[in-house]
């Protein structure tokens, strides 16, 4: 059984085999493409937030980070992400356990929407969050007064919309490890005598590890650079509910460029540095 | 693994279990969404898609995200083609850029681009405005959608074996047609898939795009900003309408990447 | 179409592949290329098909300099061990895709596929896919696909090595026939001795990057001049031996010089003889030949059409040496394991004993 064409990264090592090595200056034309493509619109945009960002001075850096709605918007940030990331590690590898190893009517379908936030605007799901669990709905309402949790505008808003956002990052992940998984290690562990939980855990769990642990880590560094949803479920009360992009965007807004620069810059490199971890441990596996 | 029906309760529970939360999750808001747009009845709704301003929103995204399907195909080609076949220093190096648009939050691309392009910016353009203009938004949607092809591609691209292609080279077929006629043929699932998403993702930007578009009514203002703008004016009808509109193509998306799935999964032998 | 191959090197980062090759290969010969896996005849095979460059000498097809020509402008036919058929294409697309890009016209294009598909006999198949044939049919396509505009170079890549060893037999006599039809040049590489010799007309041994010997298949099997294709090319016995001016001394027995072996006088060398050479007698005046010795039988075994018998001789070596006889002749001697027999040998030639 083939992999599912993953629609997000595996950090797929390119690996060049022995080939017809006959001379072509072409070659040398479509690298220069190629290598001009990436290095303009990814190296560029790097380089420029990463100078940006320590231009005017490591102090101001520092001191433009430590003002408090700066600091609470990149804490709120890694929280929220942290708590998503750890949510959507457990339904995710349910979810797609469940789609590998079960039989049931709408399959198919349910298979399909999967990819549904891949494919709908961020806005668009933020929209539709507000639309069911604002505060004038009867969901928001129940859970404001009855239980006084405030959803939207609040950190379970947040967490809601990036578990959305989110949602196919693990699953897609785990779903092909599982169908190339060789069923007779779970039948002999179930002749063994082992449960159906013991056997997951123990025999089917171990190989999941690394997939889990790159959907995870891949859903979690989406998740601090997601701004479309976060914009209409999260509002935009400093030190409330205003996470690292929607600080960016006040302060690019208000022209504090300082601002704008420092709090970039760490969140990229946050999520870069997860990237490249992906990628190491991607190499390091195949090594 | 193959498939089981399921029996136990643990089982049921499981499927109840997860098919609930996706419920939840995202088809009760889409649900929620569709019922909010018919809210205040049918005929707002069309006034919405009558709206010239809408109109004109949907022509910009269509086109610049047709654009950017068009500029990322061709160069994400490329960059595969280049990533798999040729060996370099550096090539890991450049294989890794491909991943960052995924986490790159569009908020702070937009901002690079206007420290980039801006009025006093490093590259300040002599000849058009990029900014607040085409360039700035195509730029923007060319930039978050442009892993799509190159990382559906790839894998394909190795798993080819180098036979066909050098006997095409032995038969007398220039480096551009043995593409053509041999690796094409052999990719063009995984390509299509890519431009699926490519065109998905391209639509529907957003932080970038309002960053640096300065959302001027009428010129360039997107169907995602038009959104966030209605919004914002408390004219949900319009919100909520063109929201719907856009799910609609998503839905479209979604139906032509899963038909695509299959078949990249039933043609391997 | 005649090739020439001058002084070519290959080396992959330090691992020489190919060392200081050099051939000629004259116009409508079957030449095979003969060695073991690794053995760099692959290599070399790609390296005139332009698949790879050489890092020095040169490579001519029919006296033309061809060594910095792109695989496009050297006008060869290549046929893949395997999975070089165009997937999505049928066998006619296939078989006609170097007169399509040759811009021959529709018609012209059918009959030459047709024709070829007469060739290979495999008339009919024209719109099946590759994926529809047996792995015998599909090498035959690719055989059709590259003659179909005509190559003076045919180069074949171990065609069969991924086949039974029925349809290998069928496939390789096809292939000797229709090469001989077409009078075309032909280089094919192969690890399997058996096949070298039912079809080559001169055989080239090469063993780690070097061409150590070229000839007939007949003079490499009976008068072969390294050890290394001695033993590559069937199962020969090697004994040592001495050779003087006049005689070969080999335990008590002296035999006759064998000729173009001055070089070696005074030299140790070895003796070779191969199994079918070898007779096994009761009695030493019986036999006829060269005695070289008496020993017992060790075990014989059961080789369809022949019995291979081991036998140690009783000299000071106690070696052994391998003889295969017809089942008549080991009824006639009673052969059985233990039994005592006096070895003699017909033909024989002599290696030396040191190799460079």
């Amino acid at each position: 059984m083939t992999q599912i064409p993953l629609s997000y990264p595996t950090g797929q090592g390119a690996v060049a085999v022995k080939r017809a090595q006959a001379p072509s200056f072409g070659a040398w034309g479509l690298r220069f493409i190629a290598l001009t493509y990436l290095g303009a619109f990814i190296l560029v945009p790097l380089i420029v937030i990463q100078v940006q960002g320590v231009r005017f001075g490591l102090d101001v850096f520092w001191q433009s980070i430590t003002r408090p709605e700066a600091t609470s918007a990149i804490l709120l940030s890694l929280y929220t992400s942290a708590i998503m990331a750890a949510l959507n590690t457990v339904i995710g590898t349910l979810t797609a356990y469940v789609l590998v190893r079960y039989r049931f009517p709408g399959k198919r379908l349910f298979n399909m929407l999967i990819d549904l936030p891949f494919a709908i605007p961020t806005l668009v799901i933020g929209v539709m969050l507000v639309l069911l669990y604002g505060p004038q709905t009867p969901i928001g309402r129940f859970f404001d007064t009855t239980l006084d949790i405030q959803i939207l505008f609040a950190v379970p808003g947040i967490v809601l919309a990036l578990l959305l956002v989110g949602y196919p990052f693990v699953i897609r992940a785990v779903q092909p490890v599982l169908l190339q998984m060789d069923f007779s290690q779970t039948e002999a562990a179930q002749t063994i005598g082992a449960s159906a939980w013991t056997t997951f855990w123990r025999v089917i769990f171990p190989a999941l590890r690394p997939a889990i642990v790159t959907g995870a880590l891949l859903s979690f560094a989406r998740s601090l650079g997601e701004f479309g949803s976060i914009i209409v479920v999260a509002g935009n009360i400093p030190m409330r509910s205003q996470m690292g992009t929607v600080y960016v965007y006040t302060q690019v807004e208000a022209g504090n460029l300082q601002a704008a620069s420092s709090v970039s810059m760490v969140l990229l490199l946050i999520a870069f540095g997860v990237t490249v971890g992906i990628d190491l441990l991607k190499w390091r596996r195949h090594a | 693994m193959r498939e089981t029906e399921a029996r136990s309760p643990v089982a049921i529970a499981l499927i109840i279990g997860v098919l609930g939360y996706a419920a939840l999750l995202f088809i009760a808001p889409l649900l929620a969404m569709i019922n909010g747009a018919f809210a205040k009845g049918l005929e707002p709704l069309l006034a919405t898609f009558q709206d010239p301003s809408v109109i004109h929103a949907f022509q910009v995204t269509l086109l610049l995200s047709f654009a950017a399907v068009v500029i990322n195909t061709l160069l994400g080609l490329t960059t595969a083609w280049v990533l798999v076949r040729h060996r370099f220093r550096g090539r890991n190096l450049f294989d890794t850029l491909v991943d960052i648009p995924f986490v790159f939050s569009p908020v702070i691309a937009g901002y690079a681009m206007i420290v980039l392009f801006g009025r006093n910016g490093w590259l300040a353009p002599p000849l058009f405005p990029i900014v607040f203009a085409f360039p700035g938004i195509l730029l923007a949607k060319v930039f978050v959608s442009l892993p799509f092809i190159i990382r559906e591609v790839q894998p394909v691209l190795e798993a080819l074996t180098p036979e066909p292609e050098d006997a095409a080279y032995t038969i007398g077929a220039s480096r551009w047609t043995t593409f053509r006629r041999v690796v094409l043929p052999e990719i063009w699932t995984a390509l299509l898939y890519g431009i699926v998403l490519t065109f998905a993702r391209a639509i529907g930007e957003f932080g970038a795009v309002t960053v640096i578009s300065g959302n001027i009514e009428g010129y360039t203002e997107t169907a995602t900003s038009f959104v966030f703008r209605a919004l914002n004016d408390r004219n949900n009808t319009g919100a909520y309408g063109v929201s719907v509109l856009l799910c609609l193509f998503s839905v479209v998306i979604l139906i032509a990447m899963n038909a695509l799935r299959g078949r990249i999964i039933h043609k391997e032998p | 179409m005649s090739i020439q191959l001058e002084n070519i090197h290959k080396s992959y980062g330090t691992q020489r592949v190919v060392r200081n090759v050099s051939l000629h290969i004259e116009t409508g010969e079957l030449f095979v290329l003969l060695g073991a896996s690794g053995s760099g005849k692959s290599t070399l095979l790609r390296l005139i098909a332009g698949l790879m460059m050489p890092d020095s000498g040169r490579i001519l097809l029919n006296d033309r300099d061809v060594t910095h020509l792109s695989p496009q402008q050297r006008g060869t036919g290549f046929v893949f061990q395997n999975y070089s058929l165009f997937r999505h294409m049928t066998v006619a697309q296939n078989i006609e895709f170097g007169l399509s890009i040759r811009r021959v016209n529709r018609d012209e294009r059918e009959r030459r596929t047709a024709e070829l598909l007469d060739l290979i006999g495999l008339a009919g198949y024209g719109e099946r896919l590759p994926a529809q044939l047996s792995g015998g049919q599909q090498q035959r396509v690719a055989l059709a696909r590259a003659l179909a505009y005509e190559p003076n170079v045919l180069l074949l890549d171990e065609p069969f090595g991924a086949l039974d060893v029925k349809i290998r037999a069928q496939l390789r006599q096809s292939l000797y026939e229709i090469q001989r039809r077409l009078g075309v040049t032909t280089i094919l590489v192969t690890h399997d001795q058996e096949e070298a010799f039912d079809i080559a007309d001169r055989i080239g041994v090469i063993d780690q990057g070097q061409l150590l010997e070229v000839g007939t298949p007949a003079s490499l099997y009976q008068h072969p001049k390294t050890m290394f294709t001695a033993t590559f090319l069937g199962t020969t016995n090697l004994l040592n031996a001495q050779r003087n001016g006049t005689s070969v001394h080999i335990g008590d027995a002296h035999l006759p010089v064998p000729p173009d072996t001055d070089h070696l006088s005074g030299k140790p060398v070895q003796l070779l003889c191969r199994p079918e050479e070898i007779t096994l007698f009761t009695a030493p005046d019986a036999a006829n030949g060269y005695v070289i010795g008496r020993g017992h039988v060790e075990s014989i075994n059961f080789a369809g059409s022949m019995l291979r018998a081991v036998i140690r001789l009783q000299d000071a070596t106690q070696s052994t040496v391998q003889a295969s006889l017809l089942p008549a002749d080991a009824r006639t001697l009673a052969l059985t394991v233990g039994q005592e027999v006096w070895v003699s040998i017909g033909s024989y030639h002599l290696l030396s004993a040191v190799e460079a």
